[in-house]
């Protein structure tokens, strides 16, 4: 089986993933919300942090718990756990982002016994020279609770072998990702999207010997079909496989994204220091921000137009959660920036309960005009 | 003492009459573009039927939509007070109703007095309803009767995911396209609308009995699924679209 | 002659001025630059009686223009269309597009002029990702500096506190350099304690009014409360406003003695959670016609005023200000000043958590002497909504009555009147309670 193929059978069975990991190391799971739980952490504790992801599927239970304005991504992970699908896990964690995440967070809280349930409070204003002591003041508390749930300490040894896991991981899918650059990318975004996804639910141990084993089959890796039009895909919180294989099938690539399950999730390594907390801390202060925490347009733009410019792009599929409104804050903003690029734009506002259909005609007449614009 | 009640609906104007707590008549017509005519000429249907004249009736109370149009009412109450006295009146038991009607669902919890203890309807939303049957019934080429009885000998799943009727409509477009069988697209159809309905009814406490009444309780194929989104039995009264006007015909009296 | 009249009533001696007030501070607002003062935009929990260190200045929060706008559907209609067409979305906080819209058309409400241009803007991060965000496109458009605090429900939440305190006093004391280099002006640390003090004197006034609202019959009605809040809101950092709020403090004391009610009909007593539908005032007219008195809002009581919850008591008491409370120090410097308002403001009622908001809700329910709680499920804002289902549930867990019904607080043309009417009748007639007799 290749490295790609491993991806997509974990993804699908992901929940197995974490009950077999759980078996066979005797250690706990830790959930999180968003990507702003501290992973290194986590995983110095002997846990597996795993991201709590939707499964795009229609629900009818999470009506009575979230008013109908909140962002179909958070109603579906709240489903989940609602559901029962997480009932493997030992502890929830989240940082402190946008209010519908919060919702998902505190309806988590009240009405899913998950043992240790943990809030973050993340310092937000990232741009303030305090958020850094802040967030390691929380460190401090997060810390101290998962020693708790574990009876064993957190060391600074396991620190220091977590932050170089973490950082390989991020180093190396970022090699994955410098492929995407050629003329003719060996992989598609539909499955860079599940090496992305399957490091948020993986022990990094383990994924990075996926990696490796990918970074050997790549480059001998074809497609067996045109890359067509290079695209990016942007926005909020995206993980529907099934989508970006629909779009790429008609007749494009994605080569380069940037949302929280893929770019903006890896990008920035720890920089190890002294102090590990903080050293932690800084990394997810000054990591590549979700717009929730980013009240600076350039702090986001600056390096979203960077990879598009690197990775030549050709189009940009920019899209949200429908009523996400830190992107929607950000979004006429960021397409008026493309366009001064003479990079065209498509904005879809995503709903797991609309159906492709409404979809696949629209990024058809993006696609044939977005063509246009090439020749 | 005989009274009537007029339920104005959105799509049908629906009257009871009550004679001493036994009804004498029952009428119903399409609401059109002159309620007012149509609510006149509902009630006087009903009054041949019960062969009465308009000096017997005591007193007449209008419910529904479009209850305040009705000047020659002697009061109104709302569609919510009068779905839990009718229903109350035809099964004591019945804590919670769910009424689906042509534009509108909601969920009643009630006491044993009929008395409103809390309720929820849906809001703008017209897949939860029964115009939404219809359309969906537009859309394959039959009719709503032929729809409701191959739907309940369907077989396979087929999935309908969208919230908005609109999108629903071009789901099932889709889906016929795909080539699923007709019988198995009518079942997601209702399948869908219990799915909306019964998410919203969940925001009130659902205690047994559960009731369905509204236009759309004689659709067998809806009853059957929303039993199982609801994971309990589900009573139909008879008559389930004269309810609501029964329970202004019961106030008239009270 | 009427049966339905159960109390006196009469309009409050105050009202004219407190009108003149709340005009004027709109008013004055244009003639800001022409007098040499700063012209700063905020939010309403911007704690800018700090401002005053930099000299003159006038303040804009932009949620109650947002809603004074959205009261106003010709003129808002305009300003969410022309919001719309800038690709920005409808389902976005209703102030907020209302407030944008008006700066893209560039037409002030108060005045039919141009739009003001802010020298910067200054916010509180108070709700998740709001109004830093929306700061930031106004930053964009009119070319000044933003900045912001965050300082959002810090207590309660997991972990210890501490840390998070000297953040946020962190933050304050590095916004007075900030502002200092934006604006060129040295800042007098004086001046800022000395209107940071009528700040929150004010607050603690504005709060013991909200709470002498527990009399029955209610001395004063939700409408007018909403109509004399902007002096809370917009001039609490001045003397001027404790003026007018001690006068009427002791116009309600007065009333109450002499029973003076609000709503002479009153009968049925209902509260809110948020914020009015603005377009839809009127339903509180309508429901005047049921005999039902709106007694107070939690938002409006803790947003521009402060009470303190007595958890364990279950009583709400009127608040002290910063420095009468024991254990907090008398503000001598900026780093006392920063640090008070850090503290303050962890502890202020607005910051409440979750959970302990919910117990807050039912206290001052009591206090209120409330029959009924009524929900706004509000398209317009996604932090005051999210949990409502679980306000909803406790609320009924503790035997409270609770009408529901959905909408757009600032958007006329996202609220079904007729349906919400007819939803709020139902409710009410579950309730026993029926209209009025005509009088």
């Amino acid at each position: 089986m290749s490295a790609i193929e491993k991806f997509h059978d974990i993804l699908a069975n992901r929940h197995q993933y974490a009950m077999d990991w759980k078996e066979r190391t005797g250690g706990k799971v830790v959930g999180g919300l968003c990507t702003y739980v501290p992973l290194e952490i986590v995983y110095a504790a002997g846990m597996l942090p795993v991201r709590v992801l939707g499964t795009h599927e229609v629900q009818d239970v999470t009506d009575r718990y979230l008013f109908p304005t909140v962002c179909p991504f958070c109603r579906d992970t709240l489903a989940q756990g609602l559901k029962g699908r997480y009932d493997y896990l030992d502890g929830l964690a989240m940082g402190r982002t946008c209010s519908h995440i919060q919702g998902t967070f505190d309806n988590w809280r009240n009405y899913i016994s998950t043992t240790l349930v943990y809030y973050i409070w993340f310092p937000c204003h990232r741009e303030s020279p305090r958020a850094v002591d802040c967030l390691v003041g929380e460190y401090t508390g997060f810390k101290e609770a998962l020693e708790k749930l574990t009876g064993k300490p957190i060391t600074d040894d396991g620190l220091d072998k977590a932050i170089e896991l973490y950082n390989t991981n991020r180093r190396l899918m970022k090699q994955v990702y410098e492929l995407r650059k050629n003329e003719d990318p060996p992989i598609t975004g539909a499955e860079a999207m599940e090496m992305v996804v399957t490091s948020q639910l993986m022990d990094v141990v383990e994924h990075n010997k996926l990696l490796e084993e990918l970074l050997e089959e790549l480059p001998d890796r074809k497609l067996d079909r045109e890359t067509g039009l290079r695209l990016m895909m942007i926005g909020s919180e995206m993980d529907d496989i099934e989508f970006v294989q629909m779009m790429e099938e008609l007749g494009c690539t994605i080569v380069i994204d940037e949302h929280c399950s893929g770019s903006r999730f890896f990008w920035d390594e720890v920089v190890p220091g002294e102090d590990r907390l903080a050293a932690i801390a800084s990394r997810y202060v000054h990591r590549w921000p979700c717009p929730a925490v980013s009240s600076n347009f350039s702090d986001r733009f600056d390096r979203v137009l960077k990879i598009a410019q690197d990775w030549n792009v050709q189009g940009a599929l920019v899209y949200q959660q429908k009523f996400c409104d830190p992107h929607e804050f950000d979004i006429p903003l960021l397409q008026q920036m493309f366009k001064e690029h003479d990079i065209p734009t498509l904005v879809l506002e995503f709903d797991v309960t609309i159906p492709f259909g409404q979809f696949r005609t629209r990024i058809e007449a993006f696609l044939e005009m977005a063509e246009l614009e090439v020749l | 003492m005989i009274t009537a009640g007029i339920d104005m609906g959105a799509q049908f104007i629906k009257v009871v009459i009550l004679d001493d707590g036994k009804v004498t008549a029952r009428t119903i017509i399409p609401t059109g573009f002159e309620p007012l005519e149509a609510a006149k000429k509902a009630l006087d249907n009903a009054m041949k039927e019960a062969g009465i004249s308009r000096q017997d009736i005591k007193s007449i109370v209008a419910t529904g939509a479009g209850r305040k149009s009705v000047d020659f009412a002697d009061s109104s109450i709302t569609e919510v007070t009068a779905d839990a006295r009718g229903t109350i009146h035809l099964n004591p038991s019945v804590r919670t109703i769910v009424d689906i009607g042509a534009e509108e669902a909601r969920g009643i919890s009630c006491d044993a007095q009929g008395k409103v203890l809390d309720f929820a309807k849906n809001d703008k939303c017209a897949a939860g309803s029964g115009a939404f049957v219809e359309s969906m019934a537009r859309a394959l080429e039959i009719k709503v009767p032929e729809m409701i009885a191959i739907s309940l000998k369907s077989t396979k799943e087929a999935p309908i995911n969208a919230t908005c009727a609109v999108f629903a409509e071009s789901e099932v477009v889709s889906l016929i396209h795909s080539k699923i069988e007709k019988a198995d697209i009518a079942h997601a159809v209702h399948d869908a609308i219990a799915s909306r309905v019964s998410s919203m009814v969940r925001r009130i406490p659902v205690e047994k009995d559960v009731a369905l009444i509204g236009g759309v309780a004689n659709n067998a194929a809806i009853v059957d699924v929303m039993q199982k989104h609801l994971g309990t039995e589900i009573v139909v009264p008879e008559n389930p679209q004269y309810v609501s006007a029964l329970g202004a015909a019961l106030s008239a009296a009270s | 002659m009427t049966t339905n009249m159960k109390y006196k009533t009469k309009p409050l001696d105050c009202w004219q001025w407190g009108k003149e007030l709340r005009l004027e501070a709109y008013q004055e607002f244009l003639k800001g630059h022409e007098e040499g003062k700063l012209m700063v935009l905020g939010c309403a929990a911007t704690p800018y009686g700090m401002l005053a260190g930099l000299g003159d200045f006038v303040f804009l929060a932009g949620e109650p223009y947002g809603a004074s706008v959205a009261a106003d559907p010709p003129f808002s209609i305009p300003c969410m269309e022309t919001y719309e067409a800038k690709g920005y979305s409808r389902d976005m906080c209703g102030y907020m597009r209302n407030f944008l819209g008006s700066m893209f058309l560039d037409k002030y409400y108060f005045t039919g002029g141009s739009f003001p241009k802010f020298d910067f803007a200054w916010s509180v991060r108070h709700c998740p990702a709001g109004h830093p965000k929306w700061h930031q496109i106004v930053s964009e458009y009119q070319d000044i500096p933003m900045n912001y605090i965050d300082d959002e429900t810090m207590l309660a939440v997991d972990g210890d506190p501490e840390h998070r305190i000297d953040y946020v006093a962190g933050q304050y004391l590095d916004t007075i350099e900030w502002m200092e280099k934006v604006t060129g002006r040295t800042y007098d640390d004086e001046k800022g304690i000395e209107a940071m003090r009528t700040y929150f004197r004010n607050e603690s006034l504005w709060g013991e009014i909200c709470l002498l609202n527990g009399a029955i019959p209610a001395p004063l009605d939700i409408k007018s409360m909403f109509a004399l809040m902007p002096i809370s809101m917009l001039r609490r950092h001045e003397k001027i406003a404790t003026d007018f709020l001690t006068t009427l403090r002791d116009e309600m004391k007065d009333r109450i003695a002499n029973e003076i009610a609000a709503v002479a009909t009153e009968r049925y007593r209902m509260c809110m959670l948020t914020p009015p539908p603005w377009s839809f005032l009127k339903v509180f007219r309508y429901l005047e016609t049921f005999g039902v008195v709106f007694v107070g809002t939690y938002v409006y009581l803790i947003n521009s005023g402060e009470v303190k919850f007595l958890l364990d008591e279950g009583e709400a008491v009127p608040a002290t200000v910063p420095e009468e409370r024991p254990g907090w120090p008398e503000m001598k410097n900026r780093e006392d000043l920063c640090r008070t308002i850090a503290r303050w403001r962890a502890e202020h009622p607005f910051q409440s958590h979750l959970d302990i908001r919910k117990k807050e809700y039912i206290i001052i329910y009591n206090h209120w002497h409330g029959n009924a709680y009524l929900l706004l499920m509000n398209r317009g804002c996604v932090p005051m909504t999210t949990s409502m289902y679980d306000f909803q549930r406790d609320m009924q867990a503790h035997g409270i009555p609770v009408a529901m019904f959905e909408g757009n607080f600032a958007d006329c043309r996202d609220i079904d009147e007729t349906g919400v009417l007819d939803r709020l009748e139902a409710f009410l007639e579950g309730q026993g309670i029926q209209k009025l007799p005509s009088l």
